[in-house]
Order: C-alpha cells, then structure tokens, then sequence
C-alpha cells in the first residue's frame, strides 16, 4: 500500500446505490421451549454520508439489527429471512454470516461504554495496531504509527502521542470513547454502526461526540447507522429515523418530517415521552 | 478511587505540555516513583527465592557440606550449634541416624523446589487451557468440561494418590502425575468463570467486531486478562505441591529413601520431636519461608502485571 496519508473511504459505495441495504430481515431466537421473533420483516437504507438513527425503547431490535450487520448475533439468534447488502454485496442472508473481512475493514463498530470496549492491559497504541495489521497485513512500521496518529488528530486528539502511550484506564470517558471511535474508523470502513454509543457519557460529551460524528462523516464521506433511545441526540445528527416497536419498523423518513409530524401512535408516545421535544424546539438540522 | 485517578490522569495527558523527546510521557509529574518501587518489590520478593534456589543447587558442590547420607550413629541427635552440647561441625545439628540436617536441607531443598515448580506447572497448564476453553467456548464443550471437573473434585485426593501410587510405584514422576491428576481440576473451574466474564466483556465483542480471529483474541486478550488469576493459582499451586508432597512422604508414599525431601524430613523428624525439635523444625520453617515468599511474590507480579493496579 502506498505511504501516503489516504482519508478515502473503502471503496465501498456504488454511486448511484444504497451504502447499506437491509431488505425485509427477519430474526428469530430459539429459546428453550419457543422461538422468539426479533426482527419482523425489518427494511433500512443507508446512503454514503449519511446518518440514520434508529430509536425505539429497550427490547424493541435495534440492537440486534445493528448487531445482524456485523454478525455479532446472540448463538441462539439466527437470520431466518431477508438479507443484508453492503455495497450491493449479500453479506447478510439465512445461512450466510457476516464474514471477518466484512467487519472491521467495510464496517466499524462503536459500543455502549467505551471503558469497556478497550482492553484494560494493553497500551491504546497496541490496540489500534492490531486493528490496523488485522485489516492491512504487510503495512510497516511507520505508517501504523503514522495512521494511528492521523485517526486519533481527526478525534481531535490533540495530543496523540501521549494517548497511544496510555493504558483506557489513564483516559477520561470522553478520550475514552473517542479511542473507540478511533478504533472503529481507522481501518477506512465505509459504514460505521455506533450502538448506543453515547448512553454513558454525560451530556457535555454526548455533544463533543456527536460533533465528532458530524465532522467525520462530512470529512469522510463514510455512512453512520446510529443507534440510540434518545430522540433528542437522533435528532441533533440524524438525516432520517427509523422508529423500532416490538421488531419492527414502524415510521420512517427524514428526521424533522418523523419528529414533527410523526404518523405512528408509538412515535408519538414516544416523542410525548420526551417533554422538551413536545414544546416546539426546533430541529437544528430541519 | 479509580474514578478519581483516572480522570486526573486523563486531565494531566490533556493538559500537560509534551516534554521533547520523551517516549513514555504518560506519567505524571513523579509518575515514575510507584512503578519503580513496585518493581523493586517484585525484586526483592523474588531474589531470596533465587538465593536460596542457587544455594541448594551451589553449596552441595563447594565440598563444604557434609555428605548428606552418611550416617554417623554415635551422634545421633545432636543440638544445632547455637545451643549447650551443640557443635559447629554440625551447625543445625543431626538427625536420628547422626546425619547433618543442614546437609541434608539443602540436598532436600533441590528436590523440594523442583516439586514446587513442576507439580504447579503440570496442574497449571492443563487446567487452565481447558478452563479457558470452556469459558470461551462455552455450549457442549463447556457442559462436558464441567461434568469431568465435578467428577474429578467429587474423589477424594488420596485416593487417587493411593490408587495412582499402589498401582505405578513411587517415583517424582508419578507424584507428579498425582498433582496434575488432583490439581488441574480446581485451576480449571476458577479459570473457566473468569474467562466467562472476560469473554462477555465489551472489548472481545469488539475485537470480533473489528474482524480478529478467536484464536487471537483468546490467546492475545482473554488469557492476557486471565493472568492474575493464573499467576495466583500458580503461587498457590507452589505451595500446595509442596505441602502434598510432605504429607505423602509421611505416609510413605511420596519420596523414598534415600531421596530427601523436605516433606521426608518433617516426616522423619515427627517421632523425635519432644526431643528433637531441630530435626522437624527446620525443613518445616523452610517449606514456610519458601510458601510464603511464592505467594508473596505471585501477589506483587499480580500487582504488577495490571497497570490499573500499577499506581497504587
């Protein structure tokens, strides 16, 4: 690979096509006496840059739909319908699971609780190398160093030097989850999938994050399937929403169109149930 | 108290201006003092356990000992040298059959350490690559693994020494074969629940998430994240293979004369211990003094090995 500083995605993305297509995914688990349905029938579609925010209260799938992209499903959880197509390649179907290549190098994935998605015992510098080698075998030296600083300075990192030389535990939260940002981005996927990403974090670094998603996916060009509960933060970086009930999608469509005027009765207890949105705050991205 | 340290770390790494050309610059001002003094404990736990390994393996060589199998039955029982009747000749004194117990120490102390350091080794390592698997793997394999180590725990330890022994005969490797038999089991269950959590932790979901192979993340994350708890179980296996060793020589199972163990030595130092104490007292205090600097020494490579644990 060519030394040079590269800030392209993968090439990844066809340009008239969907980044990410999920199409009619059904997930069921096999529990002791029943099968259980986690997704019904569940269709979402992710343009490069752009951000799309699946809300819905606990246990109502988005989870697992963010985990079906990845293949990071439950042993007892498996496809039983529908498919996912990433860059117009099948990477999801009944009987296909998403492949190592497909992780990590197109898809990056950022977790709730940043403090314990990096490893406790191995310097930060350690653990984007791998990540690096992992997904680039044969790359030097220097240039996992020199990505390695590059991806932690567009974390707006200021020192990166001194943050690869730390243990997590040495980080505070928001560094912290700015690393697993990092760790998510530097290998160039072309789709990143943050699930509930910002639930720990207290509101002043939910925002810093959320800027810093903003700032990655313009600069970058990369697509972001933002999962979260929290409407108010899917609507400060989101360009379109899906509502999740019980498995499935039960409103779509642009951010401001959804919270506005939300069609679905669950949307709207879900918005009532936040009382600032119901006062008339304007959407900053409307 | 870790919250608190580590968001003043945090405040230090972001705040701190970057002192030219300095690699690990991570530290806070006198950073360096605890991660050295807690090096320095790890050294000075570790070169008495050196010393006396060296001692036992050196002194039998420089000729200054005497033979620690030759008998001299007209002073059987003589006091150490520091005590009315006693003699420097004989600095720890003798035994029933007039053998000098310092002699006889160090010789003992080879074949003691050695029992220490393998009988831990062959329970360690079986026990910990099929905890780790069944804790990982979890499914059949675990179920499996489960049901042998509640099988194994459900015999009595010596039994399976008797049977082992009364069936092969007793030889070092065969006691060795009878502390990994009994040893393995328990270093298996614990290490099993430990890799459980470490595998449900967030960080191996995002290794997989990222693409790295199981095979890499086991090796390179979760045992990583197992080692304190290899290395306690290790130190404690230390002494325990010691201590199983002692009480099968009692029963005439474990080393044979001649061999000398210090376990043999206690033994045979039982029956003369209202009127010689010297006889049992010192490979007894030795066996203590090793146990507890093992353990002493496995707490401070714990201590170490986490540098979570480093900044105390």
């Amino acid at each position: 690979m060519a030394a040079e500083p590269t800030f392209e995605t993968a090439p990844a993305a066809r340009p008239d096509g969907d980044l990410l297509a999920v199409r009619d995914l059904t997930a069921t688990a096999a529990l002791a006496d029943r099968s259980l349905t986690l997704l019904d029938g569940v269709s979402i579609a992710i343009a490069p840059g752009e951000v799309l925010g699946v809300v819905g209260e606990s246990g109502s799938g988005k989870t697992t739909l963010a985990r079906a992209v990845v293949g990071l499903l439950e042993r007892n959880v498996s496809i039983a319908g529908g498919a996912i197509e990433l860059a117009g390649e099948t990477i999801v179907a009944p009987g296909v699971g998403a492949t190592d290549q497909a992780r990590g190098r197109r898809v990056g994935m950022v977790f709730q609780g940043a403090s314990r998605s990096l490893n406790p015992l191995i310097r930060v510098r350690r653990q984007l190398a791998e990540v690096l080698r992992r997904h680039e075998p044969g790359i030097s030296r220097d240039d996992v160093t020199r990505r390695s600083e590059d991806v932690l300075r567009e974390m707006r990192i200021e020192d990166p030097d001194r943050v690869l030389d730390s243990y997590p535990h040495q980080l505070s939260g928001g560094l912290r989850q700015r690393v697993a940002i990092a760790l998510a981005v530097v290998t160039r996927p072309s789709l990143v999938i943050a699930d509930e990403c910002t639930t720990a974090l207290d509101v002043t670094t939910q925002a810093e994050v959320v800027r810093l998603f903003r700032t990655l996916i313009d600069d970058l060009g990369l697509g972001l399937l933002f999962v979260t509960h929290d409407l108010m933060l899917a609507s400060d970086l989101c360009d379109r929403i899906v509502v999740m009930s019980q498995g499935r999608v039960v409103e779509s469509g642009p951010t401001a169109e959804v919270l506005d005027r939300p069609q679905d009765p669950y949307t709207r207890r879900l918005l009532a149930a936040v009382p600032t949105w119901t006062e008339g705050v304007e959407n900053p991205h409307a | 108290m870790s919250q608190f340290d580590a968001s003043a770390t945090a405040s230090a790494v972001e705040l701190a201006p970057a002192p030219p050309g300095r690699r690990r610059a991570t530290r806070r001002a006198g950073g360096d003092r605890p991660r050295r003094a807690r090096r320095t404990s790890v050294f000075w736990l570790s070169a008495p356990l050196i010393l006396i390994a060296v001692t036992v393996v050196v002194l039998p060589w420089t000729g200054l000992l005497h033979d620690p199998h030759q008998q001299d039955l007209g002073n059987p029982l003589a006091p150490p040298a520091v005590l009315s009747g006693g003699e420097w000749s004989h600095p720890l004194g003798t035994d029933k059959l007039g053998q000098d117990v310092l002699a006889r120490l160090v010789e003992g102390g080879r074949l003691t350490l050695l029992i220490g350091l393998v009988g831990a080794l062959v329970a360690i390592g079986p026990g910990t690559l099929v905890g780790v698997l069944a804790g990982y793997c979890r499914g059949w394999v675990d179920v499996v693994v489960s049901r042998v180590i509640d099988a194994q725990l459900a015999l009595p330890f010596i039994l399976i020494a008797l049977a082992v022994i009364a069936s092969q005969g007793s030889s070092l490797p065969i006691l060795f074969l009878v502390l990994a038999l009994t040893g393995w089991a328990p270093c298996a269950r614990v290490t099993r629940s430990v890799a459980m959590t470490v595998r449900e932790r967030q960080f191996v979901l995002g290794l997989r998430a990222a693409g790295a192979s199981e095979v890499r993340i086991v090796l390179r994350h979760v045992v990583p994240n197992l080692a304190g708890t290899i290395v306690a179980l290790g130190t404690l296996q230390v002494g325990t293979a010691i201590l199983v060793e002692s009480a099968l020589s009692f029963l005439g199972l474990g080393i044979v004369p001649p061999d000398i163990s210090w376990g043999a030595m206690l033994a045979s130092g039982q029956d003369v211990l209202s009127r010689a104490w010297w006889v049992a007292a010192f490979p007894g205090l030795a066996i203590t003094v090793v146990v507890l600097l093992v353990n002493l020494l496995g707490d401070a490579l714990l201590t170490h090995h986490d540098p979570r644990k480093r900044r105390r």
